[in-house]
Formats: structure tokens, sequence, C-alpha cells
């Protein structure tokens, strides 16, 4: 947006796009005058941003045409890392990339490739589309880190994951692990707004958040302790008789098993674990119980702590359930899938992909619930009560560290080929050494992406997609939602970038599966989606411009009228069958952070300080918009949180350079000393990688030298058993300060 | 004729920063210049008694102006609206103004070797629209309007609330003012 634009001017028209820079993909207005787009500014029509724009949506023109966007498919000259491409014609890239992965399955197998996504920034129903076809089932996304698990849990106890929250009638919501102040800008202006007519919000995270300080109360638990502070809540809930004894007796199932259980984690024995005090666990699950209708927001903290990941989310879903906060109007709501349009799941053509292949994922003897053997069975038992099934890319792919593993052993089988689109897996997955020598080993790596990250040099082929402005986009809560809201795109990709949908389309072809993929463009798909809507539009731009949204009516408590809810007994099942029948736990056994000081005091000796990574901040989203200063001067170098009390027993002054190290590594960021975190707590920035280095290896831009999942861990036994989620936060660490002679770049 | 004012309610912003981006975008000011600077305060208090306020920063388009005063070629200008502005054509750099100004809202632009600030938007509020940064605001923490109009969300909101103006003591008696209180009142 410049300064005295003439939004009026002959031959402009206005698109209705979005912002595609994190997935709330708020609603953009562009202003565009021949196939250029010359302003953005927010959708004041639209339902969740009403005209508001975080940083990275305001910049958006900035990065349609930024310098160092990859704008032509690049075929890698030099050896690997070196920085050598030529340009090459996608005819010529599709064809070559098509022709390795077609040998490559004649000599390993299709299991031999696999494919890397990151967020939901893609249409990655077509990803799987094409994996199926091609019959590998070992695609993968960081998807454990985010969401899955609680979705996948939930829904095996209540029939669906409760994930639509009926705020504006809701009295008290509990924000677990999540910061919407800095993740969820459209989020916290209806909470701010709800606030001011009398919600309490309640929020849990470790350090005093911009949503924290907005909150009338906050429980900075220890890193990692979600669980225990969960079971102690459950235990207040029965215990103290605040749970809704008509909901439980008429509705759930395992009740009396769960207080027997429960019985034993008591505020006081919570209290050393979490940090809190016992008074202010009681005053919070009080707080939570007695202020009906309430909700309990989902965040990532619970998803990202590896083995106490999958017990955390099962507790958090059986306090919304013995409270009642399910269903009914200002609770959470089951919606289940659209029933009206074609749901992503439907489009991913999972009855291609054979027993035998299913078999095959990597991962699935390890790791059931976001696999095949525990996605069948809820697919199953969703399919009977809903009459559909939710997304299978996301919620049943294969274990991606031990996809990586298998690139450098060879364990189960070969991977000889890594698919990577719109992630950069080096300063997004766990444990990044290992990760970036897996990159390094693997035969054949092909990158989809809008910049050369650190995966991307390592690429044989690196491919240029098109992004915000210039594709459409359909949200819908990874395929899940009842709901849906379309945007178009502003202007035809420029340069040679294409849609990531034709990248799967056109690799398909070129591997016989022709005959399955009857729509040319991705708006051609949409359309398809929406048409059982029935709004009659000839075409998804159609669709955009007159209706925009598709919100169905609401049906609260489908339950009386569905006869109980979608699980094996039709109750909510507090005991849960789903989860035996898969050998785990039917109730939410207490386990200690991945790392800490009661189970490993030898370990806590050499670490002594608690590590909290992955959580969000502003500007930027996972690893990405370091490469724009007009956003990256707000925060040009990483930091972390250390409180003044554990800064002045190490001698660490604010801005000092400090390696911070674990078990697997250390990396360094600076020191922003503050009252915001307990003492002995570390909290590191993730996603640091420094693009205005050279990307050439070793160093290539610095992937590791502040990568804080340098310091993650992704061991089996470090992970969830349900999920197979690994750790990032609840971990154990040291630090020292960076030494003078250690300062240059580079690791 | 309008008198333009800017309500800022510091219980709502939480200093995401997307004014300033937005405004830099819209005024295409190179990386190191800011016309409008979020100021963070705290966290205050010793961990877990945390308390931390945001203030956003502008040109506070005072009524008596003393950086028009200080502007020996008539380029820093007060409209009958009450926006401030610099002329870029008369201006010649001087600074005067930058130093006369209470606020530090008033930035040297060493490329141009001119003196530039926020002047409300004033080329999208001669178009009717609000400033780039209270659109691009998610949290509705700044409100743009007419102190003239009775009806106006401006009005209503200073005549509800106490508000603060910032050095109000030098009687600049700027046109921006903050709804400052503590947590405890945001009801």
């Amino acid at each position: 947006m410049k300064r005295n634009f003439d939004f009026e001017q002959e031959g402009i028209q206005v698109k209705k796009s979005c912002c595609y820079f994190c997935h709330q993909n708020c609603g953009v207005l562009a202003y565009v005058k021949d196939d250029k787009v010359l302003a953005i500014e927010g959708d004041p029509d639209f339902p969740t941003n009403t005209g508001g724009l975080c940083c990275r949506g305001n910049i958006a023109l900035l990065h349609l045409d930024h310098p160092d966007r990859v704008n032509y498919p690049l075929r890698r000259v030099g050896k690997r890392g070196e920085g050598k491409w030529e340009t090459i014609s996608w005819d010529q890239a599709l064809d070559e990339i098509a022709a390795k992965l077609g040998q490559i399955r004649e000599e390993y197998g299709a299991e031999a490739v696999a494919t890397a996504g990151g967020t939901q920034r893609t249409d990655d129903w077509a990803r799987r589309r094409f994996m199926n076809l091609f019959g590998s089932p070992n695609g993968f996304h960081n998807s454990h880190l985010c969401w899955i698990p609680t979705f996948m849990i939930e829904t095996a106890v209540c029939g669906w994951s409760p994930f639509e929250i009926d705020l504006s009638y809701s009295r008290c919501i509990v924000l677990w692990g999540q910061n919407p102040g800095a993740s969820n800008m459209p989020e916290m202006h209806h909470l701010s707004e709800l606030r001011q007519k009398g919600l309490k919000i309640i929020t849990i995270d470790p350090r005093f958040t911009e949503t924290a300080a907005k909150s009338d109360l906050w429980l900075p638990l220890r890193p990692g302790s979600d669980l225990a502070l969960a079971l102690a809540w459950l235990h207040v809930i029965i215990y103290e008789g605040l749970y809704d004894p008509v909901f439980v007796e008429n509705y759930c199932e395992g009740f009396g098993e769960l207080a027997n259980h429960v019985e034993q984690y008591t505020p006081e024995w919570a209290e050393p674990l979490t940090w809190l005090s016992a008074d202010l666990i009681r005053e919070s699950a009080r707080m939570y119980a007695m202020n009906k209708p309430g909700n309990i927001q989902w965040g990532v903290a619970m998803d990202q702590q590896g083995r106490a990941s999958g017990a955390a989310i099962h507790a958090r879903t059986l306090i919304r359930a013995i409270t009642g906060n399910l269903d009914a109007p200002g609770s959470d709501l089951l919606t289940g899938p659209s029933l009206e349009f074609i749901t992503d799941e439907e489009m991913e053509a999972n009855e291609y992909l054979s027993e035998e292949q299913k078999a095959k994922q990597i991962g699935a003897d390890k790791f059931k619930l976001l696999t095949w053997p525990g996605y069948s069975k809820i697919a199953e038992m969703s399919k009977k009560y809903w009459g559909k099934v939710p997304t299978a890319e996301w919620m049943c792919e294969a274990h991606p560290p031990s996809v990586f593993r298998a690139i450098l052993s060879g364990d189960p089988y070969p991977v000889k080929a890594l698919l990577v689109s719109a992630t950069n897996p080096v300063n997004s997955y766990g444990e990044s050494k290992l990760v970036l020598d897996a990159l390094r080993e693997v035969d054949f790596m092909v990158t989809c992406d809008y910049w050369m990250t650190p995966t991307a040099a390592l690429s044989d082929y690196v491919l240029p997609i098109a992004g915000a402005l210039e594709r459409p986009t359909i949200t819908s809560s990874y395929g899940c939602s009842d709901f849906l809201l379309a945007s178009q795109r502003a202007i035809k990709p420029m340069y040679e970038r294409r849609n990531d949908y034709n990248f799967w389309r056109d690799l398909g072809i070129r591997l016989g599966q022709k005959d399955m993929w009857p729509w040319e463009t991705v708006e051609d798909a949409y359309l398809h989606k929406i048409e059982p809507l029935g709004y009659g539009s000839d075409s998804y731009d159609e669709f955009v411009e007159y209706w925009r949204f598709h919100f169905p009516e609401r049906q609260y408590q489908k339950y009386l009228d569905k006869g109980g809810f979608g699980t094996p007994s039709g109750k909510i099942e507090l005991y849960s069958s789903v989860l035996k029948d898969l050998g785990y736990s039917p109730l939410p056994e207490y386990v200690g952070p991945v790392e800490n000081e009661i189970d490993h005091p030898e370990l806590a000796e050499e670490y002594p300080l608690v590590l909290s990574t992955g959580n969000g901040f502003m500007p930027f989203h996972h690893s990405e918009h370091f490469q724009i200063p007009d956003v990256r001067f707000l925060n040009s170098e990483p930091y972390f949180q250390i409180n003044p009390e554990t800064a002045e027993e190490y001698g660490i002054e604010e801005g000092d350079w400090v390696w911070i190290e674990t078990q697997r590594g250390r990396m360094k960021q600076k020191a922003d000393v503050t009252q915001a975190v307990a003492p002995r707590v570390i909290i590191t920035q993730r996603g640091w990688w420094f693009p205005e280095r050279k990307m050439k290896e070793p160093d290539l831009a610095g992937c590791l030298e502040s990568n804080t999942n340098v310091l993650t861990s992704t061991r089996d036994e470090d992970c969830c058993p349900l999920s197979g989620t690994w750790a990032n936060r609840g971990l154990l660490c040291k630090i020292y300060k960076v030494d003078s002679t250690e300062q240059k770049e580079g690791n | 004729m309008a008198r333009y004012a800017m309500v800022i309610d510091t219980r709502r912003c939480i200093g995401c920063q997307s004014c300033t981006v937005a405004c830099k975008v819209h005024n295409e000011l190179p990386v190191d210049m800011i016309y409008n600077p979020v100021t963070t305060v705290g966290p205050t208090g010793v961990f877990p008694n945390l308390h931390m306020v945001h203030i956003p920063l502008l040109c506070m388009h005072c009524e008596n102006t003393p950086c028009v005063d200080a502007c020996p070629t008539g380029a820093s200008l007060r409209r009958e609206d009450g926006i401030v502005w610099i002329n870029e054509k008369k201006c010649v750099g001087c600074k005067a103004c930058v130093m006369a100004c209470p606020y530090g809202a008033r930035i040297s632009n060493q490329e141009k070797g001119i003196v530039q600030k926020c002047d409300f938007c004033l080329d999208r509020v001669d178009m009717g629209k609000i400033p780039r940064c209270v659109q691009s605001c998610h949290q509705k923490a700044r409100i743009f309007g007419d102190l003239d109009d009775p009806n106006s969300e401006v009005v209503k909101l200073i005549n509800s609330h106490h508000t603060v103006r910032l050095l109000d003591e030098l009687g600049s008696k700027p046109s921006v003012f903050y709804i400052y209180g503590l947590e405890a009142q945001m009801r």
C-alpha cells in the first residue's frame, strides 16, 4: 500500500485474497491492475480478522517480489550444497524427477520415496493423492507437534475432536499453552472483546506472555509438567464435587475408574512437579469448573512434550468431559466432518493404497495412533457415526524422526528419495543435526519452496512455488471443520512459479496417474469440492466473489438426536476402549517430563536448568521471514529468556551470547534477562537461520548455529508412545557464555 | 470542519507492532525509520507477580505546535482539521522541529534530506478512510475519529474513560488520548 493510492482508478479490480503467512488465513483485499497487485489491506468484512493484519500480513507485497525468491526451476550442477544451479524448464524438471522416482520404485519399492511437509500452507490432499497412487505410505509433516495428537486422542475418547469453541456464550476460557497474543491475532481480538463483557481467561504458560498479561489467572507451571497439572485438576473437580453429575451419569462411561485413578493425584502431589502452589491449582480448577459453560482452547504445548504428551492430552480431554463442557452452547463443540462439501479426505484416494503398502508405513509398529493401525480404527468408528472420516494426511503419517533415521541406517528398509514441500526440516523438525545428516545422505531430494532454504540448498532440484497472493485458498482446519472460508488468487503466479497442487498433479501424470487428476487447476479442484453445497457458482472465483464462506447452522447437543457419541460404546469414554484396544492405557497415567530432576538426578547435575523450545514469537512464523528487513528489524537476532536470578548466578548480562546445551548438542542465542520466566527456566526462540549469510556447505546460512531444534530429542523412548510426537519441552539443559574467541559465524 | 483525534486503548494493545510495520510499508520508510514505535514497559514486578503495558507512540498532532512554531521555512503546518503535517517540498531538513518536538515524533530522513513524521495518513483520511495503523490493528486498540462529532467513538471513549494525554503539562494539547488503566479496570 503506497501513499496517495487511488482506490478508484480505472481498471482496478478488488480481489478477495487472503494472507498466507500462518494458517489463520486472514482476509485480504488485493487491488489489482494488469495482473499486478498494487495495494493490499485487511478485509474488514472477513469474519476472523475484521480488517486487521499482523506485521507479517502487512509485508505481503515485499514478500511477493522479494529479490531472494526462487522464481525458476533449478537443477543442481555442482556438488550437494555447493550453491551451483542451472535454470531449467518445469517440463524438463518434472520429466527428470518422475523418471528418477520411477527408477527408485522399481529398485527399492514405492515406500523408498518419502515426502516431508510443514504446516498447512499447501494443498496436501493432493500430496496424499499422489503418494497413495504412487504406492508409498511414507508422507509426513511435523504435524505431530501441532494439534494432530490432540485431534486423534480427543476423537478416540469423544468420537470427534471438540475443537470448535463456542466462545460467544462462554464464561471462562482456558488457554493451555497457547499465546494468541503472538500467534493468533483474530482469536486474541475476540477474547479481548469478550473479556470486557466478563469472560474469564486462565492462561497456563511458563512464560509471562502477551496473553498472560491480559488474563484473569496466570499459571506459570514448570515447562513440561502439564500432565501433572491436568491430573490434579481432575482430582479437584471430582473430589470437590465440581463435575457435572447429570452429564457424567448419562453420557460418560468409566467415571468410577477415573475417580479411583486420580485419587492419588492431589494438588499437593502436583505442587513440586508443577512448581505451582496447591492453592493456585485448586483456584484455577474451580474457576474453570464453576464458570460454566467454558472452553479449553487447544495450544501446541501438550503436543510437544514427547513421552508425556499423550497422557496430558488425554487428561485435558477428560476435564472437559466431566464438567459437561461438550457440545453445549458456550462449550467446545463436536461438529464432526462436513457432510455438505467434499472433504480433503475424500480427495485423498486413500482406498488406492494397498494394505500391503499401508503395513510398511515407517513408525506404525511403534506409534500406533497417528499411523494406519490407529487411524483405521478411528476412521471406521467415525464413518459409522458421522458418515465421513478425518483427513488422513496429517492424521495418519509416517513417523518423521524414524524416516530420517531410516535414511541414515536403511532400517527398516532403505529410503532413497525425499520430496520436500513447504518446509525446512533442518530448522523445523527435532534433533536438527540428525535431520541435517539425513538430508545430506538421502540419494535424491526435491524441494518446493519460496526461498533457497538450508534444506533447498541440499536438494537436487528446487521448484518455485506460488505464494500468498498468487494462489487460491480454502481454509477448513486441516480439512476437518464443518465450515469453510474461501479466498481467490489476486494474480497469476509471477515468473515461473506454480501452485504446489500442480507439482503433485504433473508429477502424477508422468507416473501413470493421468485418469486420477481430472482437475487441471486448483480452482477446478476447489469447485469440485464446493459444488455439493449448492450455491450454483459456475466457477470457484464466482463462489469467492459472491459467497466467500460457508457456515452451517450451529447444532448443539447432537448426541441427543444421534443417540450418543461416536465412540464404540456411544458414550464419552473416560476409560477409553479405543486406546486400550491399541495397547495403551485407557486412563492417563502419570509420567514425568522427558528429562527431569526427579527421575534423572544425575542428568540434572550436569544439566541443571529446565528448557522449553518451540513457542512462537512475532514477527516470524516457524522458520520464515528472516529475509525481510521490514519485519526482521523488530527482532533481528535470536534471544532466549532467562530470569535475572539465574542470569546473575551464571554471570550473564542482557544481550550476552550464550551457549545452551543438552545431551544432543548446543546452539547459541542472546540473553533476554527478564522476570517473564521463573528462575532455572530457559525458553529459546525457534526457527533461526540467517539468510543474509552464504547458503553453502558446511554453514548453510548458520542453520545449526542458533537453531533450537539442535537441543530437542526424538529418541523413540522420548517420544509419545501413542502419537510418536517428540520432545521440544520439559528438557534439561546447561548454559555458559560464548567465549570471545567463539563468536565467528558457523558452528 | 472535523477535528481529528486518536484514542489508544493500552488495555487492549498487545505489543504486536502490526501498526509499526503497516505504517512503514504505507509510507515506504527506510528500515531505520519508524513513525510509530510501540514501547513495551515490563514485565515489571518480580516473578510471578508481573505487569506489562504497551504504549504505541506517534505524532501527537498537538493543538499548540512547538514544531510548527520552530519551522523556519513554513514546511511544518497544522491543518484546520488538526492534522499536523510536513510539506516536503518546503522542508530543508534543518531539524529545528526535531529539537522542538517534546515527543520525539519527528525523524530526519538522511537519504531525502528532509524531516518526516506521522500525518494520520492524511492521504487516506482525505479519501474518507481511516489511518493505516488503525485499520491494521487486530485488537482495535487504536480508534480514530472526529472530536466535533458527538456520536463518534473517540468522543464516547474519551467521555466514558479516564484518559491521559502525554506531557499534557506542557500545554501542547495533543490530539492523541491514551486509555491507561490496570488490567483489573478492564471492565
